[in-house]
């Protein structure tokens, strides 16, 4: 477990060594304020709610959290980093497990800087901060599952770019479904809505913290990084 | 550096690697003493680096174990983690890390802590000639500096057993002796293995040479008994004028049926008006004086004679034909 901090410690540092991780988050932070303040017109609408900033984060986070994940093993491939890495008295699940901390870390980092939003809430109105706070577990959730879907395509591979399309494509698919099926098919609605991500956070938005949904992403979080285990395994004993 | 020959620190046996139909590694039998300063030699893709991969615990043998301070690579992978630091090909670093930072994380990872991996780092990296790098940026150094920056890492621990693959490819003249005597000193108190695929390099700094070839051993002596068989028997190279076309042929037929020679070659030599032949003596002994003697005889314009001691080619070429 100690290995997995000391790792979680260290991806999260080097994200903040290159300017990647700045632009990212600047990115972020103006496309949420441009939607909060400009699309939605906060000040005009007389309203004391995210609901619009909870809508449009977990879209957002389909392409942005595949650039946060896609270096974490593919550059150690590139580098062969990995060789060393994985000649130290260190577990295959003990290196994906302090991968995802580190970029748990960073997603809790750009969460964290977005809780102005609230704080101005409170202080102009009167704002429902169980729906908030359900709201805030709901993307970390779904962040992180994101997160564990983009390690998992950046053990596939020692390109950037390849796990970054990977995890993205993967990301949206999962994310969509239930758009995507059912425009082609109504009678799938039931199943698509089970396996779509945006179904399970929508009731999180709604301030409804309910197990099943968080079971849900739990699940997949864990499938991915079970996954990306494998298969870094796999290259190791081929 | 116990006398009492108890476990070897190293011991590989039957060991076989394949990469689909290509047979990497064949049958590799040897063993390394606790102390004991290896080199394992060959020319490229001839599997050193396949074997080292194998003991490190990076890649599984086909068939055949590897033990490690009497520990099975695959029965005991972490275990046997524990007992060694290595230095991959190349030298891989992270690029964007600080090299202070990067000495810690390894420390970290091998099991140090607090206090005791800063004083470590910092002791390591006195040793091996890094300290005034430590703030650098990894990128950002010199070949010559990354090689010693992954030794340190591959010393943060103290390890009884080094394995180091290629450690001085690349460098300059100055920072291959550097290296070499670092690994020397290093050698006192541990078990190393080191890779190369240049002969000299390996003489000056091991004990003992392991030779490989297309996956297996062709090799396995002290460096002076192997110097001693480089010496035995060394071809001797005639060069005469050229008198014009098929002179080359007509020589080397008469070479051959003096039957001086265990055999006759002609080596190019790039210029019309001279011919070189490789004379290879019959049994132990000299032939320069045949050879001029011979040429006398018959007539031929002499330009040289001369013994040729065996390069790495030449040794891979007789030990691989005995």
């Amino acid at each position: 477990m100690r290995n997995v901090w000391v790792m979680g410690k260290k991806e999260f540092i080097s994200y903040f060594s290159s300017p990647i991780a700045y632009v990212a988050i600047t990115v972020f932070l103006v496309v949420v304020g441009m939607k909060f303040f400009v699309v939605d017109k906060f000040f005009d609408t007389g309203e004391a709610s995210l609901r619009s900033f909870f809508s449009l984060v977990p879209a957002f986070f389909v392409f942005y959290l595949p650039a946060i994940a896609m270096r974490l093993v593919s550059e150690e491939k590139r580098l062969g980093t990995f060789e060393l890495l994985a000649t130290l008295p260190v577990g295959d699940a003990e290196i994906v497990l302090g991968k995802f901390l580190g970029a748990l870390g960073f997603l809790a980092k750009t969460l964290a800087l977005t809780l102005v939003y609230p704080l101005i809430l409170g202080l102009l109105g009167d704002p429902d901060f169980g729906a908030i706070g359900g709201g805030y577990l709901g993307l970390v959730l779904i962040g992180s599952t994101f997160l564990a879907i983009g390690i998992m395509c950046s053990a596939w591979t020692n390109s950037q770019i390849v796990a970054y399309i990977l995890g993205a494509v993967l990301s949206s698919l999962f994310y969509f479904i239930d758009s995507i099926l059912t425009a082609f098919w109504e009678g799938a609605r039931r199943v698509a809505e089970y396996a779509s991500f945006s179904s399970h956070f929508g009731n999180f938005t709604r301030g409804v913290v309910d197990t099943r949904d968080v079971v849900f992403f739990l699940t997949v979080t864990a499938l991915a990084l079970v996954v990306a285990t494998f298969s870094i395994n796999s290259r190791r004993w081929n | 550096m116990s006398n009492a020959p108890s476990v070897p620190m190293i011991e590989v046996t039957g060991l076989s690697k394949r990469y689909g139909s290509i047979e990497a590694v064949k049958e590799v039998n040897f063993k390394v003493d606790r102390g004991e300063i290896v080199g394992f030699l060959g020319p490229n893709g001839a599997g050193k680096t396949t074997c080292l991969k194998i003991m490190t615990c990076f890649i599984p043998p086909s068939a055949g174990s590897v033990k490690i301070a009497g520990m099975d690579v695959l029965e005991k992978p972490k275990e046997v983690r524990r007992k060694f630091g290595y230095l991959p090909e190349n030298a891989p670093l992270y690029t964007e890390m600080i090299v202070y930072d990067y000495l810690s994380y390894i420390g970290a990872l091998r099991g140090l802590s607090g206090r005791k991996l800063k004083t470590k780092v910092g002791s390591i990296a006195e040793k091996v000639g890094v300290s005034n790098v430590l703030s650098q940026i990894a990128g950002t150094l010199s070949k010559g500096y990354r090689q010693r920056v992954c030794l340190a890492q591959a010393l943060i621990h103290d390890p009884e057993i080094l394995i180091l693959d290629e450690p001085t490819v690349g460098l300059d003249p100055n920072q291959v002796v550097e290296i070499r005597s670092l690994i020397k000193t290093l050698g006192e108190e541990r078990t190393v293995i080191l890779s190369s695929h240049i002969l000299p390099e390996v003489l000056v700094t091991c004990d003992r040479l392991i030779i490989i070839h297309r996956g297996q051993i062709v090799a396995d002596g002290t460096a002076a008994s192997l110097q001693e068989r480089m010496a035995e028997n060394p071809p001797v190279i005639l060069r005469l004028a050229s008198s014009g076309d098929g002179f080359g042929a007509k020589i080397a037929e008469a070479l051959t049926a003096s039957g001086l020679f265990a055999s006759v070659r002609q080596r190019p030599v790039g210029i019309a008006s001279e011919a070189e032949f490789e004379l290879v003596p019959g049994s132990v002994g000299d032939v320069r004086s045949a050879a001029v003697e011979l040429s006398a005889s018959k007539g031929w314009k002499l330009l040289e004679v001369r013994r040729e001691l065996l390069d790495i080619e030449g040794l891979f070429r007789r030990l691989t034909q005995e």
